[in-house]
């Protein structure tokens, strides 16, 4: 669907040439040579096709998958790492590199700003203030010269604010599950993940050298299997919210098994922290277990639109963790400018509840919306809302249309989630308004339609 | 090369996440077990209903672990590798081609299948000399015609093998882990601890009408 039969959904600038971005360092994908069409097979294969080869060279599948990679780019890879041209509000302006036009006030649903906290006035100004005093960066580890009083008076605020006796800041979500659970398991020693618990999780069990196992998803019984009569030290790690499929975990059946079996349970609230429970403080706190959990991680790339990542516990826990999460040792500490945006966000989070009332509004307006044109959402019980396409071969052409016709959301296929449960990851915010969920739905909606995927 | 043409009217592989230590156990050592998730690698679990062969009809059972393919050029580049521990027909004449051809590791026995199809489901019950071996079962998905390009491994003393299979036909794949399996005790599942083998498979494929074309076995 061209975007003249759609109509002209958003203003488009066209790039005065391919070569414009050579100069803002964007050389290497603006200046690749555009390809014919996919051949035939190509949109069949997949990253996890060139993930693995035999041989002895380790540069042998390079080349195979930079040829598979050109080919199947304007077939839809293309629609991955689009820069935006916008801070990453409720409209943005994002780059279509195939065509090489800017396309303008595109209505957002695939940022993470879930409070609509990363662009407040506010926000920005304590950042401009911090940069004055602080400068660019922290220029140290955490554990050497990194750490500011920023830093120091952030962790006590956001251990106060999770009524936990301390919290432990590390620069980025996936760096907090690394250093935290390869910090904490050694060889020998036994942790059990849910299926869909993300990379980041996965690699701190592999970090770690711990035996690892995985249950099915949210099945407490299976979780109960995997941690039977094994004699040594065991964590069990879930999630929140579950990044892919917006639903939660059984908390409360989880910290049965777990205690039947002493083992330690560990939280990812990266998706949940500052929006679930009366104050904001999680799953935990929505599901009455904030004691129950060992370790409560979460991000602040999400809700509080910045960066970073942290866990928050008992002092022993978080002082044993500072002392050997290497991931956090090792790395530069946070910019001292991000904290003092972070810090103002937490402030903002905790004065104004009624940013979380507002994003439940906004998920029961889309959801409504949704269920009455029997879009599929699966089993979504927050505000990130799979709308399930399970056509891996046409998820990219219906991506386009959808992008083409005005809304920016991005679609998920294999390897990222299973054979045949592609979909459009759809992140909604408090700082959306009605017309602005209406349209953005009815452009999906129109496509979906087209594809024969909702009525 | 193209040396052998199989056409099935029915075909299953079933995809289960194994111990990475018992599927170490049972490929050679040049070669690795690609890992789905950390320590958990792939057991396949395939049969076909073979209709038209150089032998007649029979059906096959393949064990096999799934490896990373050689590294060739874009375009010829296989799909995925597979490594088959343990193979076995109906057919005496056709394990005796196919091992001679292929040098894939067949059992001497005879073993009988039952391909049991539903609207929804597909079930394979096999024995092999009366006792069972495996019930497993794939659910539907989309149906659309595809052709993979997969490479088969194989060993013969010292030797290496490798061949391109190319598979075709009306195929259906999805991992809404709706399949089983029960796996026996038996001579076939020896190499394995059943109880390290999930018992529903992550990614279910059913396959209709199709052919099996191998390409000339090469040493590598």
């Amino acid at each position: 669907m061209s975007d003249q039969q759609n109509g002209p959904a958003t203003d488009v600038e066209t790039l005065s040439s391919p070569n414009r971005l050579s100069s803002e360092g964007s050389a290497s994908e603006a200046t690749m040579p555009e390809t014919q069409p996919s051949p035939p097979g190509a949109m069949e294969y997949d990253y996890t096709n060139f993930y693995f080869g035999a041989g002895e060279d380790p540069f042998a599948l390079i080349g195979p998958f930079d040829d598979w990679w050109r080919a199947v780019k304007p077939g839809g890879y293309y629609l991955y790492e689009l820069p935006l041209h916008s801070a990453p509000s409720t409209r943005v302006d994002v780059e279509d590199t195939k065509t090489h036009e800017v396309r303008r006030g595109l209505v957002n649903f695939a940022s993470y700003n879930y409070l609509g906290l990363s662009y407040r006035p506010e926000v920005k100004q304590a950042i401009k203030d911090a940069v004055d005093i602080y400068g660019g960066g922290a220029s140290g580890s955490p554990i050497l010269s990194g750490t500011t009083d920023l830093h120091r008076r952030f962790a006590d605020e956001l251990a106060a604010f999770k009524k936990k006796e301390a919290a432990l800041i590390f620069p980025t979500g996936y760096s907090a599950n690394v250093g935290t659970i390869a910090g904490l398991m050694r060889s020998g020693d036994l942790i059990v993940a849910d299926q869909y618990a993300h990379a980041s999780v996965v690699d701190g069990m592999i970090l770690s050298k711990a035996n690892s196992r995985f249950f099915r998803h949210n099945k407490v019984e299976d979780l109960n299997k995997k941690l039977a009569d094994f004699p040594g030290k065991k964590l069990v790690v879930v999630e929140g919210v579950y990044s892919m499929d917006g639903d939660q975990p059984p908390l409360a059946d989880i910290v049965e098994v777990c205690r039947k079996h002493s083992a330690r349970l560990m939280i990812d609230e990266a998706h949940s922290a500052f929006l679930f429970g009366e104050n904001g403080r999680g799953v935990v706190e929505s599901q009455g277990l904030e004691d129950e959990v060992d370790i409560h991680l979460g991000t602040f790339s999400k809700s509080l639109g910045g960066q970073g990542g942290y866990i928050a516990g008992s002092a022993q826990m978080i002082n044993y963790i500072r002392g050997f999460s290497r991931s956090r040792f090792f790395s530069c500490a946070l910019s001292p400018v991000v904290v003092a945006g972070l810090r103002k966000a937490l402030e903002l989070a905790q004065r104004e509840p009624e940013l979380r009332a507002k994003l439940w509004h906004n998920v029961a307006f889309m959801m409504a919306k949704l269920a009455d044109h029997g879009v599929p959402v699966g089993d979504t019980t927050s505000q990130v809302i799979p709308i399930m396409v399970r056509d891996d071969a046409r998820i990219f052409q219906m991506a386009e249309e959808v992008f083409r016709g005005g809304v920016f959301i991005n679609p998920v296929k294999y390897p990222a989630v299973g054979k045949h449960k592609s979909r459009f990851r759809m992140s909604i915010s408090a700082a959306h308004t009605e017309e602005e969920l209406d349209r953005g739905a009815d452009i999906i909606i129109g496509v979906l339609k087209r594809y024969g995927v909702c009525r | 090369m193209p040396v052998g043409k199989y056409c099935f009217s029915t075909g299953v592989s079933a995809f289960f996440e194994m111990a990475t230590a018992d599927a170490r156990g049972v490929i050679p050592a040049y070669l690795q077990p690609i890992e789905v998730r950390h320590q958990r690698s792939v057991l396949t679990v395939t049969a076909f209903l073979f209709e038209d062969s150089v032998v007649g009809p029979y059906t096959e059972l393949m064990f096999a672990v799934v490896v990373p393919p050689m590294v060739e050029e874009w375009g010829h580049h296989a799909k995925a590798g597979f490594f088959p521990f343990l193979m076995a027909t109906s057919s005496a004449e056709a394990r005796r081609l196919r091992a001679e051809r292929y040098h894939f590791p067949y059992s001497d026995q005879d073993i009988d299948a039952q391909f049991i199809e539903t609207p929804e489901r597909l079930r394979v019950r096999a024995w092999g000399g009366g006792q069972p071996i495996v019930d497993f079962s794939v659910t539907q998905g989309a149906w659309e015609s595809t052709s993979h390009l997969l490479q088969s491994f194989a060993g013969y003393g010292k030797a290496r093998y490798r061949a391109n299979v190319q598979i075709s036909g009306q195929y259906t794949v999805h991992e809404n882990e709706r399949g089983s399996m029960i796996l026996y005790p038996h001579e076939f599942t020896r190499a394995i601890a059943p109880s390290e083998v999930a018992p529903y498979p992550f990614r279910e494929h059913w396959l209709k009408n199709g052919t099996e074309v191998f390409h000339s076995l090469e040493t590598f």
